[in-house]
């Protein structure tokens, strides 16, 4: 059996060499054609063999690339997503640190002596941009001087902080703010009360030289 | 012999069937490169934890303001809003205060409705479902007589996370003049 096997396959160039003129005329499958190493194959069924391979592979090269390009635009929609985006407490090191320094800042421009408003200003001025530093500048000229007539001590401290939003060198927080006036009890009766009220902001921050500036704020 | 028809099939050989298969192999190695960068997007845990994130928060802002909304008229279903909303020791608490807290609804003739001004998650446990949310709240009551108030609250919430729906499981107003901080 196989001796006689063998001999065909011995056999076979023979014809397959001699067909070659006719399989090359049609555009099959190249690497297969000049090797003649499959004699099995009957060259008369060839062309629509040839044929049927060629409509395969363009039908798979189109659906892979047509998938990958479905693939493609999943990560991309993926990855541009809103909630991917946002880095909030998904960057940890950076959530805290935007947190703190927009809490400390806040606690530093809204805090005073009945003399030092200076200092709180001078932060201000280093910790504030944009918007929120008009707002202040405002707020501030209408109350400086009944601060220094009514001889109010006020401290202000962020109590939580959350950070909404992050990307990047932008910022939102929500922070909720304790703050405490004191009258002065030198003067009037003596009465050194002090209250404490709640507050609410959202803050928008951008990052500028490496250091969170406060651009907006929102009473809420 | 054999050489020489070798070579006159090389001749013969037209461009497009090895330009077909090298262009469907680069086929291949797109759409394998491809895949594999969407199901690596697809599978960041940061996405993932992001996702969390932001579902911990709408879940918990929803929650709270539905604990703050209550019509005398409609007290079933804003009661069982309540329940469905939380979870935990506070749905225990709920559950079993909801007989007296009908009455004095019923007695008071309130109805709350609260707004949420703003949110924000400050601690997340994505593997054991727990959460923190900041909310700045505003609350409307109107009185049987008709009269309105305004009340702005901020609460602390806490979140657990049961059978993949976040629920509050504590909530409580932060604390004013306290010492905590956070």
């Amino acid at each position: 059996m196989t001796p006689t096997w063998l001999l065909r396959r011995s056999a076979a160039p023979e014809p397959g060499t001699v067909d070659e003129p006719d399989p090359g005329t049609d555009a099959t499958d190249a690497p297969a054609e000049p090797e003649a190493a499959e004699p099995e194959e009957a060259p008369a069924a060839r062309p629509p063999n040839g044929r049927l391979r060629n409509a395969v592979l363009a039908v798979t090269a189109v659906v892979l690339v047509l998938g990958g390009c479905g693939f493609f635009y999943g990560a991309h929609q993926l990855r541009s997503q809103a909630p991917a985006r946002n880095q909030a407490l998904t960057d940890a090191e950076a959530t805290s640190r935007v947190a703190g320094d927009v809490g400390n800042a806040l606690a530093r421009i809204f805090s005073y002596t009945p003399d030092g408003t200076a200092a709180a200003e001078r932060s201000a001025s280093t910790v504030l941009d944009g918007r929120a530093a008009r707002q202040y500048e405002t707020l501030f000229a209408r109350v400086r001087d009944d601060l220094t007539e009514q001889r109010v001590t006020l401290s202000t401290r962020a109590v939580r902080t959350g950070v909404i939003e992050l990307d990047g060198d932008r910022a939102r927080l929500l922070v909720f703010l304790d703050q405490t006036s004191h009258r002065d009890p030198g003067k009037d009766k003596g009465d050194a009360a002090a209250t404490t009220a709640a507050a609410q902001l959202t803050v928008t921050a951008r990052l500028d030289d490496d250091r969170w500036r406060i651009v907006d704020i929102k009473a809420r | 012999m054999k050489r020489a028809v070798r070579l006159l099939g090389v001749g013969r050989w037209r461009p497009l069937p090895a330009l077909a298969l090298a262009l469907a192999l680069v086929a291949v190695g797109f759409a394998a490169w491809a895949g594999q960068d969407w199901y690596r997007a697809a599978h960041d845990e940061q996405a993932a934890y992001a996702a969390q994130r932001d579902a911990a928060l709408s879940a918990g802002e929803q929650a709270v303001q539905n604990l703050n909304t209550l019509d005398h008229r409609e007290l079933k279903r804003g009661l069982d809003l309540w329940e469905s909303s939380t979870t935990g020791e506070l749905h225990d608490q709920l559950a079993s205060g909801r007989d007296e807290f009908t009455a004095q609804v019923k007695e008071a003739k309130t109805v709350s409705t609260a707004r949420v001004l703003s949110g924000a998650v400050t601690e997340l446990d994505d593997r054991a479902g727990r959460a923190r949310v900041l909310v700045a709240l505003r609350v409307t009551v109107e009185a049987a007589d008709g009269a309105k108030s305004d009340k702005d609250s901020r609460m602390l919430g806490e979140l657990t996370r049961t059978d993949g729906r976040w629920k509050l499981s504590a909530l409580g107003q932060a604390p004013v003049g306290g010492t905590s901080t956070g």
